[in-house]
């Protein structure tokens, strides 16, 4: 079921974004340090960029630390940030595609179940739909956008891996990989879940289901080698275009690293651009710990959620990314518009979710506090680091919670 | 057995959950225990006043002989017949300014003038989020004829770095000079003389000789801003911009280099602390000189204490002051509040008994006298508006007290004055000697307090007990309602599966709330709009200030039918009752946990008219169908506090009690309040209509809830 006025809605989001580039005025969100992080600033993509034009190393002077293409794609635009509403509405776009693929296969696999009225009869919404406009209509992916930071990017490309791997476009999902690792390093976790995916096909239900399923069925029923054989069909993992995956990860990653060796090519040479993947601004006495925390710790978390989550990749997809905007280091609010973009895919199982109510008014509470915290610690000298770091933890809590709900 | 165990472990939930849904089930008398114990906190709290001491031990007060002595009072003396003297030759206000500048410069110390442009009004309640300092609106180009003129001197400290500075000011009006503004300057300049010649300074010593025609704070912050946040004007513009006449008088024609000179703008260290001192007009003749000290800064930002008792110990021990703070004089006298003192007395005593460790039994004039001042703290604090030119300092996190001297004898008695300056000037030296002693900034003693006299003070530990147990009530009674309808909602759900699952998309189960969460939002954006409004309201030339607040009102109103008209209003949505009362006390919970951040007094005033209003909440329909003795004290009390908790009436009563007085006219009075608070950036003027206006709507709303929809529904089924 479509949902009405979808276009006008998504259209009035973009319009709502243009409104606030163009006439926004001195909203100061790109001087937040919610919103752009050292790593994303677009003000220091463009000091990097002006430093470039100078023919020095963007990457000395330790101001910037993102990557060597957005420089040349993005530094001659830093001014208006059009591109990124452009990039925001692309980004929709593609939920909404992942959604209807979702959609279809879960259809499918329900049907295969001969759960037929479970599908004509559940509340069944459109959620590419939906996790599209929570996309567009989130006040954090609207901030992220309007406040020049390039995170916007970034999600783009997490996008259009998890597209393109639901698609089994194996080219697009590398072409995606490829570009958000390079971006950011940790969308490399996503190998996984597009692994899965290209092999098993989208989200099923877990194989025990059907082999419940297909025990009931040699019990009672006769055509049991046509629904064995549709199981199987679904089950089973497909070499195919893994290998077409793994082709074009190599293609496209050499194709980047010789565009971005290209580019720096004057100016100190590719060594430079990989610094910036383990950036910290701590103490150096601190420095490896913390490189730990941030790094570790999410890949500690790979493989146990792999194996619990191994039928639904792209539900695996969405947690990696939830764990991603808790952990990493310097995160920003547009880490969690795209994790709680994602969420709007799961409609149907998000229905159950009990505590909704709680959850949603915490995070509008976490949200607000965060500038009332900085406002405290920065300005008015009453509060410390430490509040708004608790404020952090809180975040952080609040998101923990609604992966496990 | 195993079967037998994990059936048993099955049904009990962990403890907190147990626990949760206990106080849930109870959350009417839960509330009312929570609300009741908070209102009797917040009477007890002038009862748990603590004494004052000082925390940080490099403050050391009066461990030093002052050397401020006879002399110094006989230069007051003559300072201030030269500026009468000057003032009686005077064309336009700009002599002061030059004799004070020579007579520092006799000193020795650096000398330039500051000039300065009156304050816009202009509308900027978000200023106090961001950051204070770099948007005050400098426009320096073109012709002024109307600006003031302070006059700074800076004495370097002989065994300092540079690095630090002390702020004295002494505000007054180079208009018309009163005596007793005339008193402060000579008090100021005999300190200075004195400091001047001082061998242990370590920090630098800025006199700022504030011109106060257009208000003490606009000369401060204007000085302070150009302080903190250097001007890079090009040539052009500095050429552009004349200060008509400045140029005239102030300086000699032929010295262009001593007129360089004294504009080039000199810098001290960063402030480590700043003294404000004036001396107020004689007002009554009682025994002794009083000082009144003014401590409240912008949104209810304190100094830190330490500060406020270097200045209370050596007034009143070594300079047999007596220290004031201002207070609700309407309250001294209310009858109500003795009978409250006489009871809290006598709980005391009892609770004495009990165990001698309990020091409660505050005395009834104590008390009565501790409720007015505390009374006055919390309302300026809530205010967010500053008491003085020390509001201006605080927004630059540098701590600062003003200081109102009262003499006690008129200003023509030569003796009493010659003896009030001594005094006056070993208490400021005092100060100084005390803060020069600081090796670092204030940091010990506490930034979150409120004053019930001059010497004791409530920190924020026992302060946020009352404010806890009112806020505490608040998420038991969300979840209990939430939980209720929910649990409502699933029968209603199953049977609606049944019948027709064709309009219900997504309301099903736990996400019911969503219409609710609609209407919050429209009623949010609404109260977006209406706290933007006076902007465009404002620019309107000539109304009266009633005419103002009209056209606001009605613009309200209107925005807010059409805002119903194109999102659909929440009568027809189908709201249950409940989910929105939950609805509309999460965003109080929330509201108010954020604006005890940003100012704890407005949060603390806000939730004891706002939280039994929302608790009280519930459609006038449901209660006509009870019995007669709780509906009618349900329906008295609730009209009574949602009538209350509208933001006008709610102005018209803090007015009253604080003033003692009752006006006729609310509605242009509301809007010259409302005024006020915009044009100080006050974080109240967010929260009345961020939080407490949407609220009151979403109370309404909850009053008039047609109910009888879940019952068709239930008929239904």
């Amino acid at each position: 079921m479509a949902i009405r006025h979808y276009w006008s809605m998504a259209a009035a989001a973009v319009g709502f974004r243009l409104v606030l580039v163009l006439f926004g005025g001195d909203l100061h969100l790109a001087s937040r340090p919610e919103v752009s992080t050292p790593l994303t600033s677009i003000r220091r993509l463009a000091e990097g960029y002006w430093l470039k034009q100078a023919s020095m190393s963007p990457y000395s002077g330790s101001m910037y630390h993102g990557s060597p293409l957005l420089l040349s794609v993005l530094g001659p635009l830093t001014n208006k940030s059009l591109i990124f509403v452009a990039v925001d509405f692309i980004a929709a776009m593609l939920i909404r595609a992942t959604g209807r693929k979702l959609q279809i296969a879960r259809n499918r696999s329900l049907k295969s179940l001969d759960l037929t009225e479970a599908v004509s009869n559940s509340v069944n919404v459109s959620a590419g739909d939906i996790a599209s406009l929570i996309y567009l209509w989130n006040p954090w992916a609207i901030v992220t956008c309007v406040g020049s930071c390039t995170s916007p990017v970034e999600n783009l490309m997490v996008v259009i891996i998890i597209y393109g791997a639901c698609s089994r476009l194996a080219p697009l999902a590398a072409f995606g990989y490829v570009m958000a690792t390079h971006l950011s390093l940790y969308p490399a976790i996503l190998i996984v879940p597009i692994i899965l995916l290209l092999g098993y096909g989208p989200d099923t239900p877990p194989t025990k289901v059907f082999r419940l399923k297909n025990s009931n069925a040699s019990k009672t029923d006769v055509s049991y080698d046509e629904k064995s054989s549709s199981s199987r069909d679904v089950r089973q993992f497909s070499w195919k275009p893994v290998l077409h995956f793994t082709l074009w990860l190599l293609f496209w990653s050499s194709y980047v690293l010789l565009l971005s060796s290209i580019i720096l090519n004057k100016v100190g040479g590719l060594q430079e651009m990989f610094k910036k993947y383990f950036f910290a601004e701590v103490f150096d006495f601190f420095r490896s710990f913390f490189l730990i925390v941030f790094n570790m710790n999410i890949i500690f978390m790979v493989l146990p959620l792999a194996i619990r989550l191994k039928h639904r990749p792209c539900f695996l997809a969405f947690v990696y990314t939830g764990i991603v905007a808790m952990l990493k280091s310097y995160p920003s609010v547009g880490d969690s518009a795209l994790y709680l973009g994602l969420l709007g895919l799961f409609a149907n199982e998000l229905a159950e979710m009990h505590f909704t109510f709680f959850l949603f008014f915490g995070y509008i509470g976490v949200s607000l506090l965060s500038p009332v915290m900085h406002n405290l610690w920065i300005w008015r000298g009453t509060g410390n680091a430490n509040f708004y770091f608790a404020t952090d933890r809180v975040g952080y809590r609040e998101c923990k919670f609604n992966d496990k709900a | 057995m195993a079967s037998s165990a994990t059936e048993e472990a099955k049904p009990k939930p962990r403890l907190i959950v147990r626990l949760g849904v206990f106080l849930a089930s109870h959350h009417i008398l839960f509330s009312a225990i929570c609300c009741t114990a908070g209102v009797i906190a917040l009477l007890f709290l002038p009862a748990l006043a603590k004494n004052t001491y000082l925390s940080e031990n490099a403050l050391i007060p009066g461990s030093a002989n002052t050397l401020f002595s006879t002399e110094d009072v006989l230069e007051a003396n003559r300072f201030a017949k030269g500026i009468e003297a000057a003032t009686g030759e005077s064309r336009g206000g700009t002599e002061i300014p030059k004799f004070i500048a020579q007579q520092m410069k006799n000193l020795g110390a650096e000398v330039y003038y500051h000039e300065f442009l009156p304050d816009s009004k202009c509308f900027h309640p978000l200023k106090f989020f961001t950051s204070m300092t770099n948007n005050m609106a400098v426009k320096p180009n073109g012709t002024y004829t109307n600006f003031g003129i302070n006059t700074i001197g800076i004495i370097r400290a002989p065994r300092g770095d540079g690095k630090e500075a002390i702020v004295l000011v002494t505000p007054y009006n180079s208009q018309r000079v009163q005596p007793n503004e005339l008193l402060s300057l000579s008090l100021g300049f005999s300190v200075f003389s004195l400091l001047s010649r001082v061998a242990w300074l370590s920090k630098d010593i800025v006199w700022l000789s504030a011109d106060s025609q257009f208000g003490e704070y606009t000369a401060v912050s204007a000085w302070l801003n150009q302080y903190h946040n250097p001007m890079f004007l090009s040539h052009p513009v500095t050429l552009a911009t004349k200060m008509y006449g400045a140029n005239r008088i102030i300086y000699k024609p032929d010295g262009t280099t001593e007129k360089a000179e004294l504009m080039a703008f000199k810098r001290a260290g960063t402030v480590a602390a700043a003294l404000i001192f004036k001396v107020g007009e004689t007002r009554k003749y009682g025994d002794r000189d009083s000082v009144t000290m003014y401590a409240e800064a912008s949104n209810g930002q304190m100094p830190n204490l330490d500060l406020l008792n270097v200045v209370h110990y050596l007034a009143v021990h070594r300079q047999g002051f007596r220290v004031n703070i201002e207070t609700f004089s309407s309250l001294l006298t209310s009858s109500w509040l003795k009978v409250i003192a006489e009871v809290f007395h006598n709980i005391g005593t009892v609770l004495r008994k009990v165990n001698p460790d309990w020091k409660l039994d505050v005395t009834v004039p104590d008390y009565v006298e501790g409720t007015a001042n505390l009374a006055s703290s919390i309302y300026n604090q809530a205010l967010g508006i500053p008491t003085g030119s020390h509001g201006a300092f605080r927004d630059y996190q540098v701590d600062a007290v003003s200081l109102e001297f009262g003499p006690a004898f008129h200003l023509r008695n030569e003796n009493a004055k010659s003896s009030f300056l001594l005094r006056g000037g070993r208490l400021t030296e005092g100060v100084v000697i005390s803060i020069n002693n600081l090796l670092e900034k204030f940091h010990q003693s506490f930034f979150l307090y409120m004053l019930t006299a001059p010497s004791k003070f409530i920190s924020v530990g026992v302060y946020m007990i009352p404010f806890a147990l009112l806020l505490a009530p608040l998420p038991i009674v969300a979840a209990a309602l939430a939980g209720s309808s929910k649990t409502k909602g699933k029968l209603l759900d199953e049977c609606k599966t049944k019948g027709s699952a064709d309009d219900l998309q997504i309301e099903c189960g736990s996400w019911k709330w969503l219409k609710s969460a609609r209407v919050l939002l429209v009623i949010q954006f609404w109260a977006v709009l209406v706290s933007l409004l006076p902007y465009y309201i404002s620019q309107i030339p000539g109304a009266m200030p009633i005419q103002y607040a009209v056209i606001w009102a009605v613009l309200s109103i209107a925005i807010l039918i059409i805002l119903y008209a194109m999102f659909g209003s929440p009568f027809h949505a189908g709201v249950e009752w409940k989910l929105l009362k939950a609805t509309m006390i999460t965003t109080i919970t929330l509201g108010m946990g954020l604006m005890s951040i940003i100012n704890f007094a407005t949060a603390q005033l806000g939730a004891l008219i706002l939280i039994p209003m929302c608790l009280f909440s519930r459609p006038l329909r449901e209660q006509l169908e009870m019995t007669f003795l709780p509906r009618t004290i349900l329906l008295v009390s609730s009209i009574l506090l949602t009538l209350l908790g509208f933001p006008p009436v709610a102005f018209l009563i803090m007015n009253g009690l604080s003033k003692g007085s009752w006006t006729v006219d609310i509605v242009g009075d509301f809007w010259l309040w409302m005024e006020f608070l915009w044009e100080w950036s006050s974080a109240t003027y967010l929260y009345v209509f961020l939080v407490h206006l949407p609220c009151w709507l979403l109370c309404i709303h909850v009053l008039l809830h047609p109910c009888h929809q879940p019952e068709s529904k239930m008929k239904q089924e």
